[in-house]
């Protein structure tokens, strides 16, 4: 019943952003939205760095800036096809990532979040030091992509398609034993390791999944601005990102998402907003932090669970010992039993296998 | 002293062993040349007063810690310098003294996330959902669920963990060890805080594990239980082995009621 | 050759200064602070604004400079560490403070401008002097001073005594009575004081400049990571090592690359010696 429900305001939701072009007032409008598209392909699989795995990475502008300049010099210097050279970009983010990942995920939080902030002006550095590539301080002009993307609408359905197939694959991650062992990272590694999880292994796994959403996210958020400079790819960007995640909820997927957009069109929106420009999202930083520190996403599942309440019943632990044995012989044997074979005489019939629920919106 | 006389008795194969292991922390002396073996479908004691090592002994077996000196082996192969991470791929699982869940994961999640070691499904295919993957997923599932409801927790199988009660915890932290397939399972005081009916359901619960051909090494405080449920049961007292053998011999040793027991 | 030597050991003593404010915080609290280098940039600006903007003498203006750093660091306490210390969640202080150092180097920049401002002379000595110039010797005079004035207070006062029992183990100090919300907050006063010192020492080599916060914030931390964490002469050390090695970089490759090769020097650190130089080895928490 619920996940009909969830079902269909999904399809409609799905709807309206596809049909977005022609009910949309004006080109603004439809590029601010095709902007919240580029982020959110970055802050998709960036959430599964912070928000699920819990590394606090503040600097992935740094693999923005890569995947945007990687689009502006092979599209735009070198002249390939912006198509062709949109998976080539996110290729260059992976290795960026793994470039930065290796040396830094073994690293304590503080020292990680350090690293990947030093990698963000670092970045900058160097687009500033290799003038003959990335035209120094005066920036590139990036081209845009060929028909059928050539319109704005058209860029806007690209970035659309992208954004839910980003979407989709965090999705499938999240859900399923992948996203168990993230979390299992996140809230305790002592736990992860315990039941064998190679933690380091994890983490640099999403972390360079991480850095190809960010590299395909750069070389849109490159062709939607059509000029890049060092200046687009200031430290703030990368902090955006961050609260983006760290207000819309760790372990969700919809709440970042809403996060994105509402910070992404606020300031567009809300005049006075723009002039305090990042002191705004610090402001919100805080507020989140010390007063909902799971985020507002979280807030409403939490919420949302307290109005169907399950009255908590206290319930004596009953061991169905039969059911354990049979558990325990039907393991596949990594050793064989060597005790008495189960007692035939204690039947029940097996409950039908529950399907987990699952909680994530 | 007793533990001399004792044959440093180690299987050629089939056990978990320690081998006159030594740890040290700092100037302290945690272990010191102790020795315990563990073979599979037994159900080893090991008791000893505050700080006599066990939990150090449980470390080392678990691989949270390394020896400073002695081997741990397992089916006579030497394990110490296998990390942690390795130790439950080859079939050795425990639990806490603090249950350490995912509270914000409900107790099917949980459970689940002990068969980590089973899971072949890459990155890649998880997010594409490719059917194998979605196979696996639900065998997982299933065989989490029985263990689930083996031992005890039926009823709260959706429940987030961090809404279960201490015993409920304790429970499933025993469900997620079993979900690993171990041979081995070390229990770090399964049965601290809980009720007299909970107790006997967790006594149920290890000679069940046990029955099923796995190694249980309970590090325990309560002697009761562990002379109820034993085979054999190991004493410690400040890093020293002072006396193994059946819970008979080591309830009436001088020594163990001595230091530990009380007269 | 000396000219670079002398610069870099001049910014290298401000890196020492923030890594040792960060070391200051982080006996009592185990918080390492995203604002520890906006201490500094706080100094260099309001020294700036009171002397040569209200016109104070530099006396007043070095109060004043000292006492602003002092109460951010205080706020910083109150505000951002204090309630998150309560929670379970280790990482909620990163966010705080992440938090508090954009919000104030967002109100700087909007208030004092975005262009880095000239920081008044403070002591009169005409401009020819070469390497013998006030804005290389007084930092480093500064850092040395507070060095040795920080192990004094630690060995020598009842409240240094304070901070080292809390430092070593705030369970037991709090059990013994020791108020040790109370010597949190008098930490973070202190680092901030230490802070605005530094920051209006070294304003004429740094000039006053609303962006200084987070340069600072991350090269004090490779100073205090390189040097060994919880460390003051690992601190001084690590700041000189770094300063050399920026002023070298420049000298050699020009400015282009500072910030690569600084990070470079971290991670060869980290992996040859993970505690740092003079830092000590972290027991495995199990």
């Amino acid at each position: 019943m619920r996940g009909s429900a969830s079902g269909l305001s999904l399809a409609l939701a799905g709807l309206a952003l596809v049909t977005l072009p022609w009910w949309s007032g004006d080109l603004y409008q439809l590029h601010l939205v095709s902007l919240i598209g580029a982020y959110w392909v970055l802050v998709a699989g960036l959430n599964l760095v912070v928000g699920f795995a819990g590394q606090l990475s503040i600097g992935h502008v740094g693999l923005l800036a890569v995947g945007a300049y990687g689009f502006a010099v092979l599209a735009g210097t070198l002249g390939l096809d912006p198509l062709l050279v949109l998976p080539l970009c996110g290729a260059l983010g992976g290795a960026a990532g793994l470039l930065l990942g290796l040396p830094s995920l073994r690293l304590p939080g503080f020292y990680f979040a350090m690293a990947t902030m030093a990698f963000a002006l670092i970045v900058t550095e160097l687009s500033l030091a290799w003038g003959g590539l990335t035209g120094g301080g005066t920036g590139l002009s990036v081209p845009g992509f060929p028909a059928p993307f050539h319109t704005p609408w058209g860029q806007y359905w690209l970035i659309l398609a992208i954004g839910a197939a980003v979407t989709a694959m965090t999705w499938g991650i999240a859900r399923r034993m992948w996203g168990r062992a993230l979390i299992a990272v996140r809230d305790s590694e002592v736990a992860a390791a315990s039941v064998g999880i190679n933690v380091f292994r994890v983490k640099l796994t999403v972390f360079v999944f991480s850095g190809v959403t960010a590299g395909l996210g750069g070389a849109l958020f490159a062709a939607l601005q059509t000029y890049i400079t060092p200046d687009t790819f200031v430290f703030e960007i990368g902090l955006f990102f961050f609260v983006c995640i760290i207000i819309g909820g760790r372990g969700s997927i919809l709440g970042p998402l809403i996060g994105t957009a509402v910070l992404t069109a606020l300031p567009e929106l809300v005049a006075p907003l723009a002039k305090l420009g990042t002191f705004f999202y610090g402001l919100t930083l805080l507020i989140v932090v010390l007063l909902v520190p799971e985020g507002i996403g979280r807030l409403v599942e939490v919420l949302a669970a307290r109005l169907r309440a399950e009255p908590h019943r206290s319930h004596e632990v009953r061991p169905d010992l039969a059911r354990l044995r049979r558990a325990l012989t039907s393991q596949a044997g990594a050793s064989p039993p060597v005790g008495e074979p189960p007692p035939v005489g204690e039947t029940r019939p097996p409950e039908a296998p529950a399907l987990a629920r699952e909680a994530l919106p | 002293m007793s533990a001399a006389s004792l044959p440093a008795a180690l299987p050629e194969a089939g056990g978990l062993a320690a081998e006159s292991v030594a740890k040290r922390f700092g100037g302290v002396t945690a272990l010191d040349a102790v020795s315990l073996d563990l073979r599979p479908g037994e159900i080893h004691g090991l008791i000893g007063p505050n700080g006599s090592g066990k939990t150090t002994l449980l470390n080392l077996l678990s691989g949270y810690y390394r020896p400073d000196a002695g081997e741990v082996r397992l089916d006579g192969e030497a394990l110490s310098r296998r990390s942690v991470q390795r130790r439950p791929r080859l079939g050795i699982a425990r639990t806490f003294q603090k249950p350490r869940l995912l509270g914000h994961l409900t107790v099917l999640d949980n459970a689940m996330l002990g068969a980590w070691r089973d899971v072949r499904a890459g990155f890649l295919a998880t997010a594409l959902g490719l059917p194998s993957v979605l196979r696996e997923e639900t065998d997982l599932r299933e065989r989490a669920a029985d263990l689930v409801h083996g031992v005890g927790l039926g009823h709260a199988i959706h429940r987030r963990a961090n809404l279960l009660e201490h015993a409920e915890q304790r429970f499933l932290e025993i469900a997620r060890a079993l979900a690993l397939r171990p041979r081995f399972l070390l229990l770090d005081e399964p049965a601290g805080g809980l009720t007299g009916a909970e107790i006997a359901h967790l006594a149920d619960i290890v000679r069940t594990i046990r029955d099923g051909g796995i190694g249980v090494l309970l590090v325990e405080h309560h002697t009761d239980f562990v002379f109820r449920v034993c085979g054999r049961v190991t004493t410690l007292d400040r890093g020293r082995l002072i006396k193994h053998g059946t819970p008979d011999e080591v309830r009436t040793d001088a020594e163990v009621v001595r230091v530990y027991l009380g007269a | 050759m000396l000219a670079v030597i002398v610069s870099g050991l001049a910014i290298g003593a401000v890196y020492a200064a923030t890594a040792l404010a960060y070391n200051v915080m982080y006996s009592t609290s185990k918080v390492l602070s995203v604002t520890t280098g906006h201490l500094c940039m706080l100094g260099g600006v309001f020294g700036a604004w009171f002397i040569a903007g209200l016109g104070l003498p530099v006396p007043a203006g070095l109060v004043g400079a000292v006492l602003v750093g002092a109460l951010f660091g205080g706020f910083t306490e109150i505000v951002g560490v204090r309630r998150v210390l309560a929670r379970s969640d280790e990482h909620l202080w990163l966010l705080s403070t992440l938090a508090l150092a954009t919000m104030l180097q967002q109100a700087v920049g909007l208030w004092w401008g975005t262009e880095p401002k000239p920081f008044p002379r403070l002591i009169p000595q005409d401009f020819s002097s070469g390497l013998l110039d006030q804005k290389y010797w007084l930092p480093i005079l500064t850092v040395l001073v507070m060095t040795a004035g920080l192990e004094a207070f630690y060995r020598l006062t009842l409240w240094g005594k304070l901070f080292q029992a809390t430092s070593e183990d705030a369970f037991a100090a709090r059990a013994r009575g020791i108020p040790t919300d109370r010597v949190r907050l008098a930490s973070y006063l202190l680092a901030g004081a230490l802070g605005g010192l530094a920051g209006f020492a070294a304003g004429q080599l740094t000039f006053a400049f609303f962006a200084l916060g987070l340069t600072l914030t991350l090269n004090g931390f490779i100073a205090l990571a390189v040097g060994g964490l919880g460390s003051n002469l690992g601190a001084l050390l690590g700041g000189a090592g770094l300063g050399l090695l920026s002023a070298f970089a420049t000298y050699w490759f020009g400015g282009e690359y500072q910030q690569t090769i600084a990070v470079g020097l971290l991670m060869l650190v980290l992996l040859v010696r993970p505690e740092g130089l003079l830092g000590a080895r972290r027991v495995r928490p199990v």
